[in-house]
C-alpha cells in the first residue's frame, strides 16, 4: 500500500470477499525508526515495518470489525469470514449506521522525501554531535530521535476512498548535571528544518540557569506557561471537555456553557489542520474530511469534536475526528489543536510580572475532575521565580491541582510567537500564556 | 517459524556478540458494551519477528511483519546497520549478564479457553449487566471484556530455545450517575477496564458481574449526592484495588534498573531508589514487604521466561521496610554484579525487551479488615482509583478514589465523593501500621502500564490486600 494504487487493489481485493455486507477499511503501513539515547550513548536504537489492516463488516446496524496485520488472501478472508459471522449475531446498534459518502479532500499531510530516506548513521551523527557539546559543559544527554514514513488509506463500499501519504520528525532530549535539567521537543514532516545546533543552545541556556533551585511554599501563583506547558493543558482540556461524546452525554463542562462568553476576548481554541505551523491530518478514520472546528472563540464556549458514532447517534454534524474502531467508545478528540497568537512578547510577559513563576514544562498531568477540568500534575525541568519583571531565581518542582477553567479565565498576556508542539493526536500549535490564577498543591524534594 | 528463526541467527552468529529472535503471533478478541448496546466488537491477530543484536558492541534492534526468509535476512541486517550507528556514541561494549541455555516450553494454565466461548455468550453478559446497572441517575454504563492468546519462540545466540503461550482474560463494568454540573461513577471489580488476568473465561466468570451490577450502581447514584471528602491529615485504609495501583507507581516504578541508571530519564524519568540506597535505605514500616512474583499463578504479569529468556522468578524488594532489590534486565543486572531477575519484557514482536513490572506484590498482613478499620477513631476508607500523578523520581505523589467511606470510632459510616490523598512515597509507606491478611489479598491486573518509546503498554499486576496508613494529607477535588 505504498501508493494510491496499490491502495485501490487492496480495497477491490476486500470487495471481493465481502459481497452482501457494507464495509469500511481502514489501512496503514509505514516504517518508524527511533534513536534513544540517555547518559550521552546510543541505548536503544529501533526500527520497524508494519502494516495494520482494519475491515468493519456492517449487517443492518450490527457491527463488528476485525484488525490484521497481515493482507494475503487468507488471513484477509479468514478474518472477514469471522467479522461476517459475528455481524450475523450482533445486537443492532440503538440507531442508525450510516455509511459516508465520497468525499474531497483540500488538504493532505505534508511529506519529505529527505525525512523517508533519513538512516540511522544520519540520526546517531546529530545525537553524537548534541552529545559532545553538553558534555563539554558537563551535562549528559538523554532522549529520543524519530523518523518516520506512513501511508493511511480510509475506504468504504459505498465509494469513499481517502489516501494519504506524509513523514515525521520527532525528537525530545532532557539535559541533567546533578539536579540542573533542560528539555525541549522537536516536531516537524520535514528533516531539513531540524537545527541540532539551536536545540542544543536551547537546552544549554535554559539548563545553566536551572541550579540551586530554591523552595516556595504552595498557592495560587501568576505563572507564565511556556507552548509545552499550554499545549499539555490544552490537550487534557480537549480531551475530557471538548469530545462530542462527553458533552452528548452531559458529562461535560461544555454542555451547561456552550454559547457563553466565560473567557478573556483573547482566548481562541479550535481544532484546525489549517493551520499554517500545524502538521495536518486530511481525514478521520471513516473517510470523513477535517475541518476547522472552533472551541473557543473570542473568550465564547463554542462545541466539541465528533465522531462519525456519536453524530450519527445524537443527529450532530461529524467535524471529522473519527478515531480508530477500538477507541471508537471513547469518542472524539481534537487531531489539530491551535490557539490563537497574541500580541505580546515573551519579554514583555516576563518584564511585566511583578512576581510570579515561569513553567518550562509538566510532568504526568492527569485529570482530577473532569467535570471542571481540574487537572493535577508536577513542574519538571526549569521552573523559575520571576520577580520585578526578571527570572530571578530556579525552584524546585512543584504539584499542582488547578481548574483550566478559572485558569483561562485569569489569562491576561498571550504571546505573538506559537511553537508547534506534541500533543495527544496531531501536533498543538500554542503560544506562551500568563494567567493570575494557578494552584500550586504541594513540593516534592528537588 | 522455528526453523526460519534458527537460519537467520545462524547468519547472524558470526558477525555479532549476542543476538536474539523472537516471533509473536497474538490472537485478541476485545468487546464494548454501553447501556445494553454493543458499541464495539473487535477480533485482531498480529504477528511479525523482533531481532535484536549486539554488534561493534551495541545495540540493534529491526522488526517486520514480512515473515519470508528473505524478508527476514533483510531485517537482520537492518538491525546489524542499527547496531553500528549506534556504536558512534558508545563509551563502553555493552555486556549482558550471564544466563544459563533454556530449551523449554510453557503454557498458561487456562480451565475455559476464552477463544472458544461464543461471542454471543460474552456479548450477552456485558448486554445484562449493563442494562441492570441503568437505575435513577445512573444515564450510562459500560461493560468491557478482552482476551488475549500470545503465542511467542524465543531463539538466541546462546543457544535457548523457548515457546510460550500465554493466555489473558480481564473486563468489568462501570456505571456514571450524571447530575446538573456533575457525575460520579463507580466500576467493579476495579477501575479504568476492570481486573485481568492470565487465566481463561473461568476468570471472567468468577467476576459475578450481574451479582455487583445493581449495588455499584446504587454507590454511583449515592456518590451523586454525596458531601466532598473533608479535608484535612487522617488515618486512612486503602481497599485493594486502590493500594495495586499504589505499590504500582510508589515501588513498581522506582525499583525498575533502567530508570534508576537514567535510561529513563527523558520520558518517564529517574527513581529516588539511586544506587546507595539498595540494603541501605528504609523504605517503609516493617509491616511492608514487597516482591516482584512472575510466578504467581493467574497474576497477568505470570510468565515461564521473560523477552530475554531468563525463567519468571519471585525477588525481595522490599523486606520489612528494607529497600533491598530492584527489577532487572541481563544488561542493567551486569551493573551491579548480579544476574537478571526475569524482568526485560516487550510488549509485542516490534518492541525490545525493557525492565518491566511483573506481579508486584504487597504481601498480605495477619489483620482481620474489621481490626484495620477498628483502630481508627476517626479517618477513611478509600479504594478505586479515579487519578494518579506521581514527579519524576517518584517522590511526591497524589491519587483520587471513585469511593470513600467514613471510618469513625472504628466503623464505616457514610459516603463522600471526589477524595485525593497526596504524600511522599517513604514518608507514606513509613505511616503503614498495619496490613489485612491473605483471606483479602488479591492479585490485580493492571493492563495498561506505560513505558518507553516507542511506547508499550505492558500487563501486570500487583497482590494487595487493605492496608491502614497514619496521618495522610486528604482533600477534595473540585
Amino acid at each position: 500500500m505504498k501508493d494510491i494504487n496499490s491502495g485501490k487493489e487492496l480495497v477491490n481485493k476486500i470487495k471481493s470477499f465481502i459481497k452482501n455486507y457494507d464495509f469500511e477499511i481502514i489501512a496503514s503501513e509505514g516504517k518508524s525508526e527511533l534513536t534513544r539515547f540517555a547518559e550521552s550513548y546510543i541505548h536503544q536504537n529501533v526500527a520497524e515495518n508494519n502494516i495494520n489492516l482494519i475491515v468493519k463488516v456492517i449487517n443492518e446496524d450490527r457491527i463488528s470489525t476485525v484488525e490484521m496485520n497481515s493482507i494475503d488472501d487468507h488471513t484477509i478472508a479468514k478474518n472477514i469470514e469471522k467479522a461476517i459471522e459475528v455481524a450475523k449475531i450482533a445486537p443492532k446498534l440503538d440507531y442508525h449506521y450510516q455509511l459516508l459518502k465520497p468525499q474531497l479532500y483540500k488538504i493532505k499531510s505534508k511529506y519529505s522525501k529527505d525525512t523517508a530516506n533519513f538512516k540511522p548513521l544520519n540520526r546517531a551523527q546529530l545525537v553524537s554531535q548534541l552529545i559532545k557539546e553538553v558534555n563539554k559543559r558537563e551535562y549528559e544527554a538523554a532522549g529520543a530521535f524519530r523518523t518516520e514514513e506512513s501511508t493511511l488509506l480510509a475506504a468504504n463500499s459505498e465509494g469513499v476512498f481517502a489516501f494519504d501519504r506524509g513523514t515525521k520528525v520527532d525528537f525530545n532530549c532532557v539535559i541533567t548535571r546533578d539536579n540542573s535539567t533542560a528539555h525541549t521537543s522537536f516536531i516537524d514532516s520535514d528533516i531539513n528544518n531540524f537545527n541540532i545546533n539551536k536545540i542544543t543552545d536551547e537546552l544549554l541556556g535554559t539548563a545553566l540557569k536551572n541550579v540551586e533551585q530554591i523552595e516556595i511554599d504552595p498557592g495560587i501563583y501568576t505563572v507564565i506557561l511556556s507552548p509545552e506547558a499550554v499545549s499539555e493543558i490544552l490537550n487534557y482540556a480537549g480531551y475530557t471537555a471538548f469530545n462530542g461524546k462527553t458533552i452528548m452525554e452531559g458529562k461535560s463542562f461544555v454542555c451547561h456553557n456552550q454559547g457563553k462568553k466565560i473567557f478573556p476576548e483573547t482566548i481562541t481554541v479550535s481544532d484546525d489542520p489549517f493551520d499554517e505551523l500545524t502538521m495536518p491530518i486530511p481525514f478521520d478514520l471513516v473517510g470523513y474530511p477535517r475541518e476547522k472546528t472552533d472551541l473557543i472563540k473570542n473568550g465564547v464556549i463554542k462545541d466539541g469534536v465528533y465522531d462519525h458514532l456519536t453524530a450519527l447517534k445524537y443527529n450532530r454534524k461529524c467535524t471529522g475526528n473519527t478515531l480508530p474502531p477500538e477507541q471508537a467508545s471513547f469518542g472524539a478528540l481534537p487531531f489539530n489543536l491551535v490557539m490563537k497568537e497574541g500580541s505580546n512578547s515573551v519579554e514583555e510577559m516576563i518584564s511585566s510580572t511583578k512576581k510570579g513563576i515561569y513553567i518550562s514544562r509538566f510532568h504526568y498531568v492527569n485529570i482530577l475532575n473532569p467535570m471542571s477540568v481540574q487537572l493535577t500534575g508536577m513542574t519538571r525541568d526549569g521552573t523559575f521565580l520571576i520577580e520585578d519583571g526578571k527570572i530571578v531565581r530556579a525552584i524546585k518542582n512543584m504539584r499542582f491541582n488547578t481548574g483550566v477553567i478559572d485558569m483561562l479565565k485569569a489569562v491576561d498576556m498571550i504571546s505573538k510567537e506559537r511553537q508547534t508542539k506534541p500533543g495527544f493526536i496531531g501536533p498543538a500549535v500554542t503560544p506562551y500564556l500568563r494567567t493570575n490564577n494557578f494552584t500550586f498543591s504541594s513540593k516534592t524534594s528537588f | 517459524m522455528k526453523k526460519i528463526l534458527k537460519d537467520i541467527l545462524d547468519w547472524l552468529e558470526p558477525k555479532v556478540s549476542y543476538a536474539d529472535l523472537r516471533f509473536v503471533q497474538t490472537e485478541k478478541e476485545n468487546i464494548e458494551v454501553e447501556n445494553g448496546i454493543l458499541s464495539s466488537y473487535n477480533v485482531s491477530t498480529d504477528r511479525g519477528v523482533g531481532i535484536r543484536v549486539l554488534a561493534d558492541g551495541a545495540w540493534g534492534f529491526a522488526a517486520s511483519n514480512n515473515l519470508d526468509e528473505a524478508s527476514l535476512q533483510e531485517t537482520a541486517a537492518k538491525a546489524l546497520d542499527i547496531a553500528r550507528a549506534s556504536a558512534l556514541t558508545k563509551k563502553e561494549d555493552i555486556r549482558l549478564a550471564s544466563e544459563d541455555k533454556h530449551i523449554d516450553t510453557y503454557i498458561t494454565p487456562i480451565v475455559k479457553n476464552p477463544f472458544q466461548v461464543s461471542p454471543s455468550e460474552k456479548i450477552d453478559l456485558l448486554v445484562k449487566a449493563t442494562k441492570m446497572m441503568l437505575k435513577d441517575k445512573v444515564k450510562k454504563s459500560e461493560g468491557s471484556f478482552s482476551f488475549y492468546k500470545t503465542y511467542k519462540i524465543f531463539v538466541s545466540t546462546e543457544g535457548s530455545e523457548l515457546e510460550q503461550t500465554i493466555f489473558e482474560s480481564g473486563g468489568g463494568i462501570t456505571a456514571y450517575a450524571i447530575g446538573e454540573g456533575d457525575f460520579q461513577k463507580r466500576s467493579y471489580p476495579s477501575s479504568f477496564g476492570g481486573d485481568y488476568a492470565t487465566r481463561g473465561y473461568e476468570f471472567i466468570e468468577e467476576m459475578n458481574l450481574l451479582e455487583n451490577a445493581e449495588r455499584i450502581a446504587e454507590e454511583a447514584n449515592q456518590l451523586l449526592i454525596a458531601p466532598p471528602v473533608p479535608e484535612g491529615i487522617m488515618d486512612i485504609v486503602l481497599g485493594g484495588s486502590q493500594l495495586a495501583l499504589q505499590v504500582h507507581e510508589s515501588c513498581g516504578h522506582p525499583v525498575e534498573l533502567d530508570r534508576v541508571l537514567g535510561k529513563e530519564i527523558s520520558y518517564a524519568g529517574g527513581s529516588f531508589l539511586t544506587l546507595d540506597k539498595l540494603n541501605n535505605f528504609t523504605y517503609g514500616s516493617p509491616e511492608v514487604t514487597i516482591v516482584a512474583d512472575a510466578t504467581v499463578p493467574g497474576g497477568l504479569g505470570t510468565f515461564g521466561y521473560d523477552d530475554e529468556g531468563v525463567p519468571a522468578s519471585k525477588s525481595y524488594l522490599v523486606n520489612k521496610g528494607k529497600f533491598v532489590g530492584y527489577l532487572m534486565s541481563r544488561e542493567d543486572a551486569l551493573k551491579l554484579g548480579l544476574k537478571s531477575n526475569g524482568a526485560a519484557r516487550a510488549e509485542n514482536w516490534n518492541r525490545i525487551p525493557l525492565v518491566r513490572m511483573t506481579n508486584i506484590n504487597l504481601l498480605p498482613g495477619n489483620l482481620e479488615l474489621d481490626k484495620l478499620i477498628g483502630d481508627i477513631k476517626e479517618g477513611l476508607y478509600l479504594d478505586y482509583n479515579k487519578s494518579w500523578s506521581i514527579d519524576d523520581k517518584r517522590i511526591n505523589f497524589q491519587f483520587g478514589t471513585e469511593i470513600a467511606r467514613e471510618i469513625k470510632n472504628g466503623k464505616l459510616g457514610k459516603i463522600y465523593k471526589n477524595a485525593v490523598y497526596q504524600g511522599i512515597t517513604p514518608e507514606f509507606w513509613k505511616s503503614c501500621d498495619g496490613i489485612s491478611s491473605e483471606k483479602y489479598w488479591h492479585v490485580w491486573g493492571v493492563p495498561n502500564c506505560g513505558k518507553g518509546q516507542p511506547g508499550q503498554a505492558m500487563r501486570v499486576a500487583h497482590g494487595t490486600s487493605p492496608a491502614r496508613f497514619r496521618k495522610v494529607k486528604v482533600g477534595a477535588s473540585k
